[in-house]
């Protein structure tokens, strides 16, 4: 229906990919460079990888004679953000093997590897498939990992919303198995019919697609910022079914307006699971025949929907799934941040939230953060479940298990750690950025921690040092770590500067808006200096930063 | 009857002969007068000259091509010759010569070139006697280096231990070699002939004075380490502007390196001697400053030279290399021994050979190293080899003399040819130059190259090069070796092994194979691996995988620039 004439470059790489094949096999082995030909690079995003370069390197290695430092990101997919001791143990010794050795806990609860050298990628692969990890789909235009609520002790019914992820995730895996042929020495398939993919055809989908789980009143996993998000409806502990939510993605680009941040539109709900997976399918199937493929940077479902309208959208869906969706339910969102520290969930389980800043687990001087959760791991006693925060729940542990692990995260500093960190600090999110990033524009989690340095003193001078405001960063406008969805948004123009977005509210429901454009550290400062006195001053009771700016008129609502 | 002048000769004669010559005599004169005629011109005998060998061990070629030309000259003589290289000589031969000619160069520490090894050790194997053997030594060598012409000295001594009889004397030749060898071999021809008249001294053909060591002024353009951070390595990749710069893809760079100030104050410092004092050195009186500076080995002095130091202060050393400035801070000079006397027994500061990394086709007028840093440890502390540390903390715009050193034995092969490259580490250089050139004068022959090193992120040196002249497609086959990029080592020689078809298929259609960089162990397990190449593509017994690759090599086909 919407198939442009003229399709994007990367279109018509996907379907002459021989099932995302390309010449893959034949760039990995290139003795030459430690880098893959440029069609490859998009065909491996769908294998979980990015190719990628130490950007702080480029001039000095080119001096020297040397191609661009490159290396591969890769990262798992895990429904839900959840690996058993023994994986995350396996996940350790890989990243230290193989990797720059840092494990880092995205912004969907997962774990993704950097620094992986190319002739490492195969041998990683493998090992992650021997502790039953993959990282097939995780980049790509494609399903990614499914993200959902993680806080076992939200719902009691938070067991049965989080199966769905793995359903979900299993649902929409592509069909083709060149993952397996490639990385881990499958047999070739000979009878293409084997891996002929319905949903995803040879073409995939127009550009990246998301889902994430919430569950009410925690918005943790910031659900309307899904291109497909699903509310959780539960009614006295038991799970009735699901708001679909469709339309959300918070990239943008500086000065055109024709691209933007947009939260996700309840358009229905679905009770049940065969209803709500068929549902979610069809979701695909449309955005698959309708989303825009000529011009990639209006390719997510969100423009498709505006274009189409969410209606339409709505009636294609029920369409193609044989029913009606159901009228939405009432939900209420009150909280966004991670519940740090002990807490106890039903009758006999313990979990313990660790805070990570910027989901960067390792070993530095100031905390062996790398070595006490591989100590935690060791102890057979903990699962791990990471949150769209960037922190790790180390979590399910029975009662008289409890005072060991505690010992452990006490040994270590974790407990210090993670009770002295700020509010602020603790409701900060970074993207990567620098020095990985092929698309950074600014510094973004190397920058963060020094930056909330700064801010902390601040607050205190103001009082507000309880205030858990969300702060988010990141190095370009394309929203890894959700910058436009937070109260007080920083959003990389150039290196060292930023725009500064403020009237975001605090649970995710409301995007911020552009407040100074294009300002380097000390102006941020001062402006903040100048917000937080106010905001002390004269706000109402329990109002929170990005109300109070909006009330008072400092941003447009 | 006879004029007086006359009569005077015969009285003469007969007053100095007894009594048998003048019966001798008076038989000549009647017989003569029977025959009615004149005496005949005295016309000597021609008699058949001795047939010699002519044995050459050479690394660079200047042996090959001087025995060449004694050869012609003495064929044009008469004299037959049987022209041979030593590394083909039949050991077993030998002790069946009569006339052995041989022209011998020495090479590193004292060492016969590697052609002449075999022989060298058969004659000191020592298990038999020359009593037949008249032999000449011609040696080269180079007085820059210790141990001058110290193989050439080595094979003439041991020849006439085992009974041989010199036919001449040993001749020893610096790099000025010409004038020397052709007066040498002059002689080696008028001994031969001394039994007939005297024959006009055959003119030598000697290839014309080409380089002596004609010195040229660089000035460093660029002085780049290829290696990453992060690298157990330090590679220097440096290029020198140098006008008028003449040499060619495969020759090297021959430089005299300066010791550092620092050390040569502490020299100065240790002994209490007076820097402008005047010593003599070869012939010259030369400040002592100077020769410490420029002509003397003072940065590691090998284990001969502690010998003598320690004779000379009358201490107990352990001979073993070591740095001037430890030697006499440990064991100081005594009193009353003069500084003369030290640098008497020290060695001169040798040139360093660096082969060319670069084509005179593709970079005019420049002339471009790759120099590794050498790195140890004496104790705790880190010290650098001296030259390539000078290389590498060299600056821009530094201006430094060199000399070019051919090395007729590493050259190209026709433009069409195929060419076979195996150049791990600082082995890449002169394929480097080999590549540059290929590219710029467009040679139609194919080029596949094998590297190694450590890492393949940090020490991939010349890396983008050869992704270009690999993607224009001069380089047809690029395999690398990356030894430390995985848990088991993998070197040039395994790579070499996993396209054993392809690399016999190219050797069989012609192709010319070179090899560059460590003599061990890398140059030993790629010979090694080339045996079994043959082997295994070529279904040959061991034996005859040998004689394959000694006919490869014989052909000019197998090539070797290894250190």
């Amino acid at each position: 229906m919407a198939e442009g004439t003229n399709l994007s470059s990367v279109e018509h790489i996907k379907r002459k990919s021989d099932g995302l094949r390309g010449g893959i096999p034949e760039g990995i082995s290139n003795e030459l460079s430690g880098a893959i030909a440029d069609d490859d690079q998009q065909l491996i995003k769908f294998h979980g990888m990015y190719q990628q370069d130490d950007r702080d390197r480029r001039d000095e290695r080119a001096a020297k004679k040397l191609e661009r430092l490159y290396s591969f990101m890769i990262r798992l997919r895990l429904p839900g953000g959840y690996l058993t001791p023994e994986q995350w143990i396996a996940t350790h010794h890989i990243a230290g093997d193989y990797s720059t050795g840092v494990i880092k806990i995205t912004t969907r609860q997962t774990l993704q590897l950097h620094g992986l050298l190319k002739h490492h990628v195969r041998p990683t692969i493998q090992a992650f498939n021997r502790a039953k990890l993959d990282s097939i789909a995780t980049c790509g235009d494609i399903n990614r990992n499914v993200a959902c609520a993680s806080h076992p002790s939200l719902s009691p019914a938070h067991a049965q919303v989080f199966a769905y992820a793995d359903k979900i995730s299993t649902l929409l895996k592509p069909k083709t198995r060149a993952y397996y042929e490639i990385w881990l020495d499958e047999e070739k398939i000979l009878d293409k019919k084997e891996e002929e993919d319905p949903l995803y055809e040879d073409r995939y989908l127009p550009r990246k697609f998301k889902i994430g789980i919430g569950i009410p009143p925690n918005n943790e996993v910031d659900v309307l910022t899904n291109d497909l998000g699903l509310i959780a409806i539960i009614e006295d502990g038991e799970l009735k079914g699901f708001n679909i939510a469709i339309g959300g993605g918070l990239s943008s680009t500086h000065g055109n307006p024709e691209h933007y941040a947009r939260l996700a539109t309840v358009i229905g709900f679905t009770a049940g699971e065969e209803k709500t997976l068929r549902a979610i399918y069809e979701v695909l199937t449309v955005q698959r025949d309708w989303g825009n493929r000529s011009d990639r940077k209006k390719a997510r479902l969100k423009y498709t929907v505006d274009q189409y309208g969410a209606e339409a959208f709505r009636r294609e869906v029920e369409k193609r799934s044989g029913f009606t969706l159901e009228e939405p339910r009432p939900f209420e969102f009150s909280q966004r941040s991670d519940l740090y520290g002990w807490e106890r969930a039903g009758e006999d389980l313990w979990h313990y939230t660790v805070f990570v800043e910027n989901g960067r687990v390792l070993d530095d001087e100031k905390l062996l953060l790398k070595t006490a959760l591989l100590e935690v791991a060791q102890t057979g006693k903990a699962a791990f479940r990471f949150t769209s925060n960037q922190n790790v729940i180390l979590s399910d542990i029975r009662s008289e298990d409890q005072q060991a692990v505690h010992a452990i995260l006490e040994k270590y500093g974790v407990l210090a750690h993670t009770d002295n960190a700020s509010a602020i600090r603790k409701n900060a999110l970074a993207c990567v950025a620098y020095n990985t990033c092929p698309l950074a524009l600014a510094e973004a989690q190397r920058y963060m921690p020094t930056l909330i340095t700064k801010l902390e003193p601040l607050l205190g001078k103001h009082g507000l040092e309880g205030e858990g405001i969300t702060i988010r960063m990141t190095g370009c406008p394309n929203g890894c770590a959700r910058s436009a969805n937070a109260e007080i948004g920083l959003i990389g123009t150039a290196y060292g500067r930023y725009n500064l977005q403020l009237g975001g509210d605090r649970y995710g429901l409301r995007l911020n808006k552009l407040f100074r454009e294009n300002i380097d550290e000390p102006v941020i400062l001062e402006e903040l200096d100048r917000l937080f006195g106010l905001y002390s001053r004269e706000k109402l009771s329990g109002e929170s930063f990005g109300d109070f700016v909006v009330r008072e008129k400092i941003i447009g609502a | 009857m006879l004029a007086p002048a006359k009569m005077k000769i015969v009285e003469d004669l007969v007053a100095g002969s007894v009594k048998e010559e003048l019966i001798w005599l008076s038989g000549y004169l009647s017989g003569l007068v029977a025959s009615g005629g004149q005496p005949k011109e005295a016309e000597p005998e021609k008699k058949a000259l001795p047939k010699i060998t002519i044995a050459y061990g050479t690394e660079t070629g200047t042996s090959k091509k001087l025995a060449t030309g004694f050869a012609a000259a003495a064929k044009k003589e008469g004299v037959p010759v049987k022209l041979v290289g030593l590394d083909q000589y039949r050991l077993g031969d030998l002790a069946k010569e009569e006339y052995f000619l041989t022209v011998v160069s020495t090479h590193g520490e004292g060492e016969p070139p590697s052609a002449a090894r075999k022989f060298y050790d058969h004659i000191h194997a020592n298990g038999f006697k020359l009593q037949n053997l008249k032999y000449g030594v011609l040696a080269l060598g180079d007085t820059s280096y210790p141990l001058f012409c110290k193989a050439g000295e080595d094979v003439d001594v041991q020849l006439n231990k085992m009974g041989g009889q010199r036919l001449v004397d040993l001749k020893k030749c610096d790099t000025d070699y010409e004038e020397d060898a052709r007066q040498w071999f002059e002689e080696v021809l008028s001994r031969l002939t001394a039994s007939g008249p005297a024959v006009p001294a055959p003119q030598v053909a000697v290839p014309k004075k080409v380089t002596g060591k004609k010195l040229y002024t660089g000035t460093v353009l660029a002085n780049v380490n290829l290696n990453d951070r992060g690298s157990g390595k330090q590679t220097h990749h440096i290029e020198l502007a140098a006008d008028g710069i003449d040499y060619e893809p495969g020759d090297a760079l021959g430089i005299i390196p300066r010791n550092p100030q620092s050390v040569v104050d502490a020299v100065l410092a240790l002994t209490g001697a007076d820097g402008a004092m005047a010593i003599p050195y070869k012939d010259e009186e030369t400040p002592l400053v100077t020769l410490l500076q420029k002509k003397l080995n003072i940065s590691c002095l090998p284990a001969r030279v502690v010998r003598n130091y320690a004779a000379l202060v009358g201490q107990d050393i352990p001979e073993a290399p070591i740095a001037l400035t430890d030697l006499l801070r440990i064991y100081p000079l005594k009193e009353g021994v003069s500084i003369a006397d030290l640098v008497s027994l020290l060695e001169p500061l040798a040139p360093r050979l660096y082969s060319i990394s670069s084509s005179p086709e593709a970079h005019s007028g420049e002339v471009h190293l790759t120099v590794a840093r050498d790195t140890f440890r004496v104790g705790d502390e880190v010290r650098y080899g001296l030259c390539s540390d000078f290389f590498s903390c060299l600056p821009e715009d530094s201006v430094l003399e060199f000399y070019i050193h051919r090395n007729h034995q590493f050259r190209l092969p026709a433009d069409d040819r195929d060419v076979i490259m195996i150049g791990p580490g600082t082995g890449i250089a002169p394929f480097r130059s080999f590549l540059a050139h290929r590219d710029a004068t467009g040679a139609t022959g194919r080029n596949w190259l094998f590297f190694g090193d450590r890492h393949f992120t940090a020490d991939f040196l010349y890396q983008t090069e050869i992704q270009n002249w690999f993607q224009t497609g001069v380089l047809t086959r690029v395999n690398t070796a990356f030894s430390r990029d995985q848990q088991e080592k993998i070197y040039v020689q395994h790579r070499i092994l996993e396209h054993a078809a392809d690399v016999w298929e190219w050797l069989q259609g012609g192709a010319s194979l070179y090899v560059c960089g460590a003599k061990e162990p890398m140059s030993v397990d790629v010979e090694a691996t080339l045996l079994q190449v043959a082997h295994l593509q070529g279904g040959k017994t061991a034996e005859e995988a040998v004689v394959w690759l000694e006919a490869l090599k014989e052909e000019g086909r197998y090539l070797k620039d290894v250190y």
